[in-house]
């Protein structure tokens, strides 16, 4: 009895003991990574790009797919130049912030990858607009207002809300001459703005709408589903999960619902298969491009959702920008920036020529309405 | 009779055993930690205060790197948090699941009050107070109809608070007010709300992530002193009465519901507190801030640094915190995982001997078994060990198959079932095993979990709570109490 | 609204009631016995779930079935529960075991290292993506009971049913077995019972198997009838199984059964007549108010507090 107490106040000690001479000795290599005041010059002995995004945590099937493209990037395009660290954020802003302050006090880091919403754009933006300015590159934040001016070093390979949702609008209005609307968001950065846009274009056009929405972590639709009425034409889904917009859409068939399902570019993955509804995407079916076939063969692991995509072509851009950069034998982030704000992929896999705007958005963006048919198999309709 | 006296383990003629022993109970003052326990205990609280304040304060002289100081940005906001916790749990024994609203309810109250939300930008020196007495109303108000709840149905309503504070914030966007036309965005909804003014004092604009940590250094000082002052007060002894007993506390006719309210209210201030600084900091506020997940971080601070102690929570706050940070570089990973299970191996394995066999053991069968692989199945050799320091030691001796995905899954599986063996096993079989069990630890390690830095950061903060709450349930420096039947 | 749409919602509400009635039957039965909050148990949940898929994909996927279906669910169950419940045990060996006479908030925290260390494990083995059971693919969900514009599926009918089995089931383990017997005498007083040579580790393990293995239930019966699994759907869940076993009192069974009912009725007629948006707002009040009027929950007896 005495002895076993002793013997574990002792193993207490050494730990303590022993954690504080691993923090003091980790903190030690953190500060002898290279830091904000060492020379730019650096900066091309081993040039790095920075990922950024929700790598555990709810969001994860995003930032599990992003970072497997970004990584997927690197292997084919960086020829071992450039080496990529990720950041993991779990969609939390305050986690966003410490990773961008740590991504841009190491002077290897040219220019970030991510984060993944626009939540988390929001919380980077003042730090990477400091001085040594850090040029990032989101896949997926759509918000409107990131692209303002007001975040100077700021892109993203995703079209905004404000291409999607007059879009969307439109066709449901003109084409599907729908007079009785059911919008639900899924209470996240990137749905209610896009539910808001719909719905108030789709108002202007005299099209009665019933707003509803319902977080994202439910499992459950069947009582929402209940609620809509005969009237009802379509219902519009702008959520980023598309198993929960599946299991709508089949709990909507379990009570007899004849409502059209129509589905934002964060319900265009394979997991969501209804027949007959229809769905907007900022890139003509990737899997269908011609020429990408040996690209998707390559990715080696099975991708759903077209979360990941954008990401090696943000990736792209960024290895590009850098390798630009570094031909001189020495870079900064603002020559990147320079480099990145010249973009031009040929022929990239979403599409066409791939350019940003002065102000970071893709050029010509646009959207494309798809109808499913059975199986999931997809239909351009507009 | 003097023999029995000469030997220290016998019994002892008037004294009470129980009462004697009660130092080596709680566990640190025994042994050879005694000695430094007892020097730690020489220095009085307000030196120990200077000491931790004064060496963090330092940080930015040390490193000149922005993310070193905002790590402990982070770190003296959640100590802060930390200790506010403990005052309601850890002083007054109250389980307050709903604590994180509050850290948030000063976050947006401060961030609606000095942003172009609604154009509003009072004065710092204004903005603090008002949050701080808002957030004791709060508690007040969450404390009032909660005061009847005993335990466990006392932490699923403060629960309900919190979820509900995190359901209004985000969806607080398009409220429609009697007295205006079409709906009001009050909180930003996810997307929140930015471009927050600095903390400005007596003209000065904290903006530099250093003066941040120089102010968040001055606001913990003040509230440890003031929380000290509290702890040793009437007040904090019938915290610690209510804590122990509740119904003796009654008994002796203490006011048992203003003892709780005062307890909700202390720890809502502080939080609130932290939030606007928290908020200052970030130059923005998100729902996502403030969801269970951080609840559960303060949570394991206080308990694993040991409830009830300041130096206790405020240790548990810098061990989780910078634990989770440094783990998130693979490299740094790698080298803490290899050095824990070194030391843990230190101090579990007595003889040396044994010790010696099991390294030995683990090294000579590493080799064996990657010359085995080598000649049986090349395939299983004909990957790269990923980079960072050290790599080039294990090559040779760590098997790496090219695609390790599969392969690092089912080592994992195994490792976890070796473990499990392990600890049921007694005697020479455990040592035995132990050699090959630490090889596929190294195996999973570097060909499963470095590739994947995110996943094992959390998982490892997993099994160190385990580790540690089994090893010392009472917290690192928490005193044991003693559960009266 | 009409009839129709209230019967609806008393279905929709009794399907999810019963599955969270399932999840807070581990919690209420541990609770009883060791006065220990399992957060882990959520968890144990998810890894049913999975457990389940995995006997969905061993028989070629949902697509392509080589099975029938009934004998394919009552495998999925089966595997479910069993690994479950294993799981328990082996949760109650490492994680709580150690701390059994340590203060009552030591458990809290090594049962959330286990919740992340599952989650990540799950993470690391299984992915990010969410995967479906895709019941609609070899159930058809026309079938079932219609009446008017009322439907009520096969698969809910069954889950409900399943359910109610299991519960019956545990009522009779508990209320008529020497098991049963000895599990409420250690719930009672755990040491009287340890006088009376009833062997507290055996019942402790047993309780840990049983309250796990109807975690498992209730992890395949919402793949089936929800169809969506993934690493953190143990969570939300554990978090609802938590909140009906202590509205209905916790350490109650009848009261965990009856506050699962209650939340699940509650929520879906909430986002049935008043709003999804603040759908945990308006439900989360009403049980503060309901815990203020009962400060024991529902069925829990107020605790006789000893001096």
């Amino acid at each position: 009895m005495h002895g076993s107490k002793r013997k574990g106040a002792a193993a207490f000690a050494v730990l303590t003991i022993a954690s504080l001479a691993i923090v003091a000795s980790a903190f030690a290599r953190v500060d002898a990574a290279p830091t904000a005041t060492a020379s730019a010059t650096a900066a091309c002995e081993n040039p790095s790009i920075g990922f950024m995004g929700p790598i555990t945590g709810d969001a994860a099937f995003i930032g599990k797919e992003q970072l497997g493209f970004s990584k997927y990037a690197i292997r084919k395009l960086a020829g071992g130049k450039v080496k990529l660290i990720e950041g993991d954020t779990q969609l939390d802003p305050a986690q966003a912030s410490t990773v961008g302050t740590k991504f841009h006090a190491n002077t290897d880091i040219l220019a970030v990858v991510g984060p993944a919403g626009s939540q988390e754009v929001l919380a980077v933006a003042p730090i990477f607009k400091k001085a040594q300015r850090l040029p990032f590159i989101s896949g997926s934040a759509t918000r409107t207002s990131l692209t303002n001016g007001s975040i100077p070093s700021f892109f993203r390979v995703v079209p905004n809300d404000s291409v999607q949702a007059p879009t969307t609008a439109k066709y449901i209005r003109q084409i599907l001459k729908a007079k009785d609307v059911f919008i639900v968001d899924d209470q996240t950065a990137y749905s209610k703005p896009l539910a808001n846009g719909v719905q108030s274009n789709l108002r202007a056009g005299g099209v009665k709408v019933t707003r509803n929405s319902v977080n994202q972590k439910v499992t459950d639709f069947s009582s929402l589903v209940s609620k809509i009425s005969d009237d009802i034409d379509v219902v519009y889904l702008p959520w980023q999960i598309a198993a929960n917009a599946q299991i709508f859409g089949q709990q909507m068939k379990e009570q007899g619902k004849k409502a059209v399902i129509f589905g934002s570019d964060g319900v265009d993955s394979g997991d969501f298969h209804i027949a007959g509804s229809y769905i907007s995407a900022f890139a003509p079916d990737i899997r269908a491009i011609k020429g990408n076939a040996a690209f998707i063969r390559g990715y080696r692991a099975k991708f759903v959702s077209n979360f990941g995509p954008p990401m090696y072509v943000a990736t792209q851009a960024a290895i590009a920008a850098i390798n630009k950069a570094c031909a001189d034998g020495d870079a900064t982030r603002a020559e990147v920036q320079k480099n990145l704000k010249a973009t031009f992929i040929p022929k990239s896999i979403l599409g066409g020529n791939f350019q940003f705007t002065t102000r970071g958005d893709v050029k010509g963006a646009k959207f494309y309405i798809f109808k499913l048919g059975a199986g999931g198999k997809k239909t351009l309709v507009g | 009779m003097s023999e029995v006296e000469g030997t220290p383990e016998g019994p002892k003629i008037g004294v009470d055993e129980w009462v004697e022993r009660v130092e080596e109970r709680t566990g640190l003052r025994t042994g050879w930690t005694a000695p430094i326990v007892a020097l730690v205990e020489k220095i009085p609280p307000a030196g120990l205060l200077a000491l931790a304040v004064g060496a963090t304060a330092l940080v930015p002289f040390l490193s000149s790197s922005d993310y070193v100081v905002r790590v402990a940005v982070n770190t003296v906001l959640f100590a802060l948090l930390a200790v506010g916790l403990n005052v309601v749990v850890g002083w007054a024994g109250l389980l307050d699941l709903g604590f994180v609203a509050f850290y948030g309810f000063g976050a947006y109250l401060y961030s609606i009050l000095s942003s172009d939300q609604f154009g509003v930008h009072w004065p710092t020196l204004l903005t603090i107070p008002v949050v701080v007495a808002s957030s004791i109303l709060l508690g007040l108000l969450l404390g009032l109809p909660s005061r009847r709840l005993l335990g466990d149905y006392l932490a699923i309503v403060t629960l309900f608070f919190a979820q509900i504070f995190v359901v209004l914030t985000t969806n607080a966007d398009r409220i429609t007010l009697p007295w205006n036309d079409g709906p009001t965005d009050i909180t930003g909804g996810p997307n929140g709300i930015t471009s927050i003014d600095p903390i400005s004092i007596f003209g000065y604009d904290f903006g530099s992530t250093r003066s941040y940590l120089w102010l968040s250094l001055g606001v913990f000082t003040l509230v440890v002193v003031a929380l000290q002052l509290v702890n040793h007060s009437r007040t904090g002894r019938a915290w610690r009465a209510l804590r122990e007993d509740p119904l003796a506390a009654e008994a002796m006719s203490m006011p048992v519901n203003r003892l709780k309210l005062l307890g909700f209210m202390f720890g809502a201030a502080t939080a609130g507190l932290t939030g606007t600084i928290f908020a200052a900091v970030q130059l923005g506020v998100f729902p996502g801030n403030f969801e269970v997940p951080l609840l559960i971080t303060i949570y394991a601070m206080v308990i694993l640094g040991g409830a009830g102690s300041i130096p206790g929570v405020v240790i548990g706050a810098v061990l989780i915190n910078v634990s989770l940070e440094l783990l998130r570089d693979p490299a740094q990973a790698r080298f803490l995982f290899y050095v824990t299970i070194g030391l843990g191996l230190l101090a579990l394995l007595r003889p040396w001997q044994k010790l010696a066999a099991v390294a030995v053991g683990t090294i000579v069968f590493g080799f064996v078994a990657y010359q085995l692989a080598e000649r049986l199945r090349p395939a299983w050799v004909s990957g790269s060990i990923s980079g960072g320091r050290g790599s080039d030691l294990l090559d040779g001796w760590v098997i790496h198959p090219a695609n390790s995905t599969h392969l690092g899954n089912a080592g994992f599986v195994l490792l976890i079932a070796a473990v499990i063996v392990i600890s049921e096993l007694r005697g020479v079989w455990r040592t035995v095993l132990l050699a090959p069990t630490l090889y596929l630890a190294a195996f999973v390690w570097e060909n499963r979990l470095v590739a994947e830095p995110s996943v094992t950061r959390i998982l490892l903060l997993g099994a160190l709570l385990i580790v540690l709450m089994t090893w010392r349930p009472q917290g690192l420096l928490g005193t044991t109490r003693v559960e009266i039947v | 609204m009409d009839w129709n749409f209230f019967v609806q919602q008393l279905v929709n509400g009794v399907t999810l009631g019963s599955v969270y009635a399932l999840i807070a039957l581990g919690y209420t039965m541990v609770y009883g016995i060791l006065k220990l909050l399992n957060f882990a148990h959520g968890e144990v949940y998810m890894m049913g779930a999975f457990a389940g898929y995995g006997i969905l994909t061993a028989f070629g996927g949902a697509l392509s079935l080589s099975i029938n279906v009934v004998a394919l669910i009552v495998l999925m169950l089966g595997a479910a529960m069993l690994g479950s419940g294993l799981l328990g045990v082996v949760i109650e060996r490492f994680a709580y075991r150690p701390l059994r006479n340590a203060p009552r908030i030591a458990p809290l925290i090594s049962a959330l290292g286990v919740s992340f260390f599952l989650q990540s494990t799950a993470l690391l083995l299984f992915g990010a993506d969410f995967r479906s059971y895709e019941t609609y693919e070899y159930i058809d969900l026309a079938t079932g009971v219609h009446w008017g514009p009322l439907n009520i599926s096969v698969v809910r009918i069954a889950v409900i049913l399943t359910a109610v089995l299991l519960m019956v089931a545990l009522m009779l383990l508990v209320n008529r077995t020497r098991l049963g017997k000895a599990m409420r005498a250690t719930a009672f007083d755990r040491e009287a019972a340890a006088m009376q040579g009833i062997d507290v580790d055996r019942v402790i393990v047993a309780t840990f198997f049983i309250g796990s293995a109807l975690a498992g239930a209730a992890g395949v019966m919402v793949g089936l009838v929800f169809y969506k699994v993934y690493h953190l759907m143990g969570f939300l869940a554990g978090l609802k199984g938590f909140t009906a076993a202590v509205v209905g009192g916790i350490g109650s069974i009848p009261g965990a059964m009856l506050g699962g009912l209650l939340i699940g009725l509650g929520e879906a007629f909430i986002t049935g007549y008043v709003s999804s948006t603040f759908q945990d707002v308006f439900v989360f009040s009403i049980l503060i108010a309901l815990l203020l009027v009962r400060p024991s929950g529902l069925l829990g007896r107020a605790d006789i507090q000893k001096v």
